[in-house]
């Protein structure tokens, strides 16, 4: 076993970094207030790589060889630490990309691959609500009928790779009117609602019928979100160890109170070992461990706890300052939601998966 | 009246006031939230029906109808009216509770500490509506940049010029603090003395020298506004001291009064905490009843009936903690620590509440104006202001053995 990063991933990793600190953070409170990301992130992210990086290189994308969820895994937590609704939009891709390539039809790939190298964007939906109704066609493909969303990417996504009852559909979003929505969390992710009536999904754009395909694209999504959602935990307690060093009260800097020493400490305990997690679900995904889904569905369950705990504590170290929007804390405990929310509740997908087979 | 039982006069407040939050309200609470404005057509019709700004000087009988039993020896009702009726305007939404009541935070020290002529005239100041045509409101100015918990820090002061006093510093995060007509504000008239000479003053709106600053954006209780106030040499009359001249029997009006004055409304913010875990909590189980999962009623579901179940005795836990505090108050024995007890786990309660149920309902509370959300930021305010959860924890330990833990 070797916990040591190999060249190529300490490049990524402070590349990435670099980004994180200078550019993301330097952009997300801006973002937020207008909802929307700078016009500078799609040329300084494509610049980095972003947006085709899972994308086959002979259709035009930068994948040469297989996938690395790892690497994706350690970059994630670099962009959870700069700003996590920015960071949506630069990871939204890799699924729908990753899952076409794998599976998808020619026409499939065509389709969608023409539109991300062309700048375009791709969402990842999972009806764990079962809110949508699916019609086969009689020609092998399907009508969806309900709504989708919200959902991050959305508003400006030419696809959106659909997850339901253990299908995978490519929906072509040309002609489906969308409604931007700005919810309080990741602000600047271009969430939206759509609502699909007899939407017609072509069989060549199901991508895959085979359950276990739909679990590997979501144990994907948890990896990234796991790992992000750490890097969110650990940029909560950056901010308030240094708020906590300057700040005075009582004739000594409120960080050496025991009490909130404990809350950043339990804190980035909890964030090491997401993080830790989510890079082990990583590794078990390149690697095709079986263990690979329960890996990144754990990661998430814990992430999810962890990021919502640090960001509450980091506000809470902040005190009054921390409920205003002078110090990114705020922000970073509504950016935690999506985490825990996104594609349902994972827990509970956990227990009943469990009931079922006992 | 005991403990565990509601008078008929405090079922009654229950019964209006939750009415009031749940059809006057929680309509026009994601409104407010999302333009983060004042909602001031409300805060009007609420004077109206005898919810005034100025209810803890105006005692009950203008909600009620029935005076307070004048004998001071008596049990009061005052305690328990206020944190059953801040748990129902909570429950509708915590923002405009607070809009509602934020005047109440100014009123306090005045009723506590001030002398009839101060009363009248803060009462006189808080009249009829003001010049953009709403109805008046106040601050308690305390806090500022620097000095939050440690309230022995402040930095304004307050120097004697003759007859008057001359005030100079910065407030930050004071409730009301663009819209007041009035403000109390806490200044250092001796800085030898130490805590000892902190005192507060009546300032109206318009003195020379009071500028209200920048309001905040905030991540909750959005209805409610929160601004920094400065006070660039601003001259007030020396009659206009809290407490002052000294009246024999009365409060003396230094910082140990509101140090005792946050024991009286720190129940009251407690029981908001309780309205908003029980607004998340109702919601849940509304959701829940005739709800299914999978093809499976969601109440056959131990993950979520036992969650629920967990709320629930949570809730009535922090709600008896808090009626506790307010029951000892009415009945004049001492409730710092109880004060403090229901303070702190009512504002654990309230964040642990709206967390579960923003995971529990999944991405359905991620759409805008999702009232869950909106439970959910709103929630982390009770565990910073008026004592933070550590300052709470801080006056336990100090009850339990005198030292202050570092
Ligand atoms: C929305 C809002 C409305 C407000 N309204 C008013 C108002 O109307 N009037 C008014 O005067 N003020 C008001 N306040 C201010 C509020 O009372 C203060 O924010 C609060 O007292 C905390 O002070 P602080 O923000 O300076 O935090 P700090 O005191 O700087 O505390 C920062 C952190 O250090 C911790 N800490 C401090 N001392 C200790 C210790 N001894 N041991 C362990 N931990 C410690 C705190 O718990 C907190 O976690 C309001 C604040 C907000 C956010």
């Amino acid at each position: 076993m070797d916990f040591a990063l190999d060249d190529d991933q300490q490049m990524i990793v402070d590349t990435i970094r670099r980004f994180a600190d200078r550019d993301l953070r330097g952009w997300a409170a801006d973002a937020d207030r207008a909802g929307a990301p700078p016009d500078r992130l799609a040329h300084v992210a494509g610049e980095l790589g972003f947006f085709t990086d899972a994308v086959p290189a002979d259709a035009g994308g930068q994948l040469e060889a297989a996938y690395s969820h790892a690497t994706r895994a350690l970059r994630g937590f670099e962009l959870g630490r700069g700003c996590p609704g920015l960071a949506a939009l630069l990871e939204t891709n890799v699924e729908p990309a990753l899952a076409v390539g794998r599976w998808g039809s020619p026409a499939a790939k065509a389709s969608l691959f023409a539109s991300l190298t062309a700048g375009g964007l791709a969402a990842l939906a999972h009806d764990s609500r079962g809110t949508l109704s699916v019609d086969a066609d009689g020609a092998g493909g399907a009508r969806l009928t309900g709504p989708l969303g919200p959902l991050p990417a959305l508003a400006i996504a030419s696809h959106v790779l659909l997850a339901k009852d253990g299908v995978l559909y490519l929906l072509d979003l040309a002609g489906v009117a969308r409604i931007a929505v700005a919810p309080s969390s990741w602000r600047a992710a271009r969430w939206a609602t759509a609502e699909l009536t007899a939407h017609a999904v072509a069989a060549d754009h199901v991508v895959s019928r085979d359950p276990a395909a739909v679990a590997e694209v979501l144990a994907w999504a948890r990896a990234s979100l796991a790992a992000r959602a750490a890097g969110v935990a650990t940029a909560a307690m950056e901010h308030a160890e240094r708020y906590a060093a300057e700040r005075v009260q009582f004739g000594q800097p409120i960080g050496r109170f025991e009490s909130l020493i404990r809350l950043r400490d339990d804190a980035l305990t909890g964030a090491a070992a997401a993080r830790l997690m989510a890079l082990h679900a990583a590794w078990a995904l390149d690697t095709h461990h079986p263990s690979a889904h329960d890996a990144a569905s754990r990661a998430r369950v814990l992430a999810g706890d962890v990021v919502t705990r640090a960001t509450i504590d980091a506000v809470q170290i902040f005190g009054g300052y921390g409920f205003v929007n002078d110090y990114p804390v705020e922000k970073l405990m509504r950016d935690a939601r999506p985490f825990e929310a996104l594609h349902g509740d994972e827990r509970l997908g956990r227990v009943l998966a469990q009931k079922a087979v006992i | 009246m005991d403990l565990f039982h509601d008078s008929p006069l405090l079922t009654g407040v229950r019964q209006m006031l939750g009415g009031f939050a749940q059809h006057q309200i929680r309509p026009i609470a994601i409104q407010h939230d999302q333009e983060e404005s004042m909602p001031w057509e409300l805060m009007r019709t609420a004077q109206k029906l005898g919810l005034s700004q100025t209810a803890v000087l105006d005692g009950r009988k203008k909600l009620t109808g029935v005076a307070e039993d004048p004998d001071p020896t008596k049990p009061k009702s005052q305690g328990r009216l206020a944190v059953i009726g801040s748990e129902e305007l909570a429950f509708g939404c915590a923002g405009i509770c607070l809009a509602l009541g934020g005047s109440g935070l100014a009123a306090s020290p005045v009723a506590r500490m001030g002398t009839e002529e101060q009363k009248a005239e803060f009462k006189r100041l808080l009249a009829g509506d003001d010049e953009k045509g709403h109805i008046k409101v106040a601050a308690m100015a305390l806090s500022e940049p620097a000095t939050g918990s440690d309230i022995s820090g402040l930095t304004t002061t307050a120097t004697r010029d003759g007859e008057h006093w001359i005030i100079r510093g910065s407030k930050q995060w004071i409730t009301n603090g663009q819209s007041a007509a009035v403000y109390v504000v806490w200044a250092q008239t001796e800085p030898a003395a130490g805590r000892a000479g902190v005192r507060g003053f009546l300032v109206a709106r318009g003195t020379p020298g009071l500028v209200p600053g920048r309001k905040e954006t905030k991540l909750g209780i959005r209805a409610s506004e929160t601004a920094q106030v400065h006070f660039e040499d601003v001259r007030v009359h020396k009659d206009m001291m809290l407490g002052s001249p000294a009246v024999p029997g009365e409060a003396s009006g230094g910082l140990a009064d509101t140090k005792k004055m946050l024991d009286s409304t720190r129940p009251v913010v407690a029981a908001q905490g309780v309205g908003i875990a029980r607004a998340a909590y109702e919601f849940l189980l509304d959701r829940v009843r005739g709800g299914s999962l999978h093809g499976t009623p969601m109440a056959s579901h131990q993950h979520i009936m036992f969650e629920l179940a967990d709320m629930q005795m949570e809730i009535t836990a922090a709600r008896l903690l808090t009626h506790r505090a307010a029951w000892l108050a009415d009945h004049h024995q001492e409730n710092v620590a109880e004060a403090s007890m229901a303070k702190a786990y009512a504002a654990k309660v309230a964040q642990a509440v709206t967390t579960r149920a923003m995971v529990l309902l999944g991405e359905e509370a991620l759409a805008p104006g999702h009232p869950v959300d909106k439970w959910y930021r709103d929630a982390k305010i009770y565990d910073i202001f008026e004592g933070t959860g550590q300052i709470q924890r801080r006056i336990l330990s100090r009850q339990l053995t005198g030292m202050n833990p570092t």
